[in-house]
């Protein structure tokens, strides 16, 4: 690059006049001044100008922080978890463990009746059903309360349930849709509405009364 | 059986059959049956019938789809035999007010084909005792064939050889038992043996699930 000369420069730093400078370097400072006017009505374009534009134009889409949504990624969030643990508590832990698997399983035991109750059981041979349910004056006829299961899928199936003593009529539902009288009942009664079906008859015996 | 079923069964069953009749048929009963129903029950009140029959036979009825009209019919026939029955307990047990469990009972006791005169002969033996069980081990003798008064007879004399309640239920079943056994025994002779053996009739051996749960 070649050094400007120092009249030129001055005339641009405004300490002499450019009348004064000689006809060539009169027309280089004429070119230098209509540059600089130039550049000033231009205006100045940056990358972080033009990012920051963009950022600008975007729609703020992006709900507030809720504290449910907060808590969720707390929850989410991947945690460094120290755990210490006593010997003696370690051992309690897996000798209860070790105790409730040997415990029988409860899960097929009804509760206990109370004096003027009875537990009834149901059983009914219904090979090839999706579903048996019994229906009767225990639950007010109301379906969907008293499901028997099978299990095993042998086709018998059977239910226990605590109701009060006395005597009930019922019957099965088949398949959500058959009514079928219990065969093992051994009592029936006639449902009165003259199609000649009949309802089993059960007599819940009271708990006390048991042998 | 999930035991959770079996308590729900015993927590619905109680609370909702002490509800008012007139609130528990709407919505289960047939529109077309209802306000006939509702008349039945209105009936039975003014009478001082026990409802919760009719209130069931209605609601087994809906549950059943039977037909409104036959299902009116059905609710009425069971007012038909609690009139009847409420005349057998007056006749039965005279100068007392009649209790509406025994009024039920009885009902029930004709349904099953019991003969009004046998089921006063029941009533009047134990005027004060919940007459259900009698009545069944009576009906039960009568469905398998003894001869309804012999049968009451044996039943007569079980109670005034102190067996009282379900034990009766075990003199019919006893006596189903000697007419089963085989042999050639007649009805009348199965009768004489369990006759024989009072006060010590067997008690049947509860019904045992495959889980183990004693049942009835």
């Amino acid at each position: 690059m070649s050094p400007i000369d120092p009249r030129l420069q001055e005339a641009l730093d405004g300490e002499r006049d450019p009348g004064e400078l000689p006809a060539d370097l009169r027309e280089a400072y004429a070119r230098l001044i209509s540059a600089a006017e130039l550049l000033e009505s231009t205006p100045r374009l940056s990358v972080a100008n033009r990012v920051m534009g963009e950022i600008r134009q975007i729609p703020a889409h992006v709900p507030p922080d809720s504290p449910v949504r907060r808590m969720i990624r707390w929850f989410g969030r991947g945690r460094a978890v120290t755990v210490r643990l006593r010997p003696v508590w370690t051992l309690a832990l897996a000798a209860g463990l070790f105790a409730m698997l040997l415990l029988p399983w409860q899960q097929g035991s009804v509760p206990a009746p109370g004096a003027s109750e009875g537990i009834a059981n149901f059983v009914g041979h219904f090979p090839g059903a999706r579903s048996v349910e019994v229906v009767g004056s225990f639950n007010n006829w109301s379906r969907g309360l008293l499901h028997l299961s099978d299990d095993d899928h042998d086709g018998i199936w059977h239910a226990a349930a605590v109701l009060p003593a006395g005597t009930h009529e019922y019957m099965f539902v088949v398949d959500g849709e058959r009514w079928v009288p219990d065969p093992l009942a051994g009592r029936y009664v006639d449902d009165g509405f003259g199609a000649g079906q009949e309802n089993s008859l059960l007599f819940v015996r009271p708990a006390a009364a048991q042998p | 059986m999930n035991w959770r079923r079996a308590v729900a069964l015993t927590l619905i069953a109680g609370p909702v059959m002490a509800q008012n009749p007139s609130t528990r048929l709407p919505g289960r009963v047939p529109a077309a049956a209802l306000p006939a129903i509702d008349s039945i029950i209105a009936t039975a009140v003014a009478e001082s019938l026990p409802t919760e029959p009719l209130v069931q036979k209605a609601l087994e009825g809906s549950a059943k789809n039977v037909p409104p009209a036959r299902l009116v019919n059905g609710v009425r026939r069971g007012l038909l035999q609690l009139r009847q029955a409420h005349v057998i307990v007056s006749h039965a047990v005279p100068g007392q007010p009649v209790p509406e469990g025994h009024v039920a009972a009885v009902a029930a006791a004709l349904a099953r084909g019991l003969s009004g005169p046998i089921v006063e002969r029941l009533l009047a033996m134990a005027p004060n005792e919940p007459p259900g069980p009698a009545l069944h081990a009576a009906a039960d003798l009568v469905a398998h064939h003894f001869n309804p008064d012999a049968a009451t007879d044996l039943l007569v004399e079980a109670h005034s050889k102190g067996l009282r309640g379900v034990r009766l239920l075990d003199v019919a079943v006893a006596a189903d038992h000697e007419l089963q056994r085989g042999g050639g025994r007649t009805p009348a002779e199965a009768l004489a043996h369990v006759r024989a053996m009072l006060p010590n009739v067997p008690v049947p051996e509860p019904a045992v699930t495959r889980r183990g749960t004693p049942g009835s």
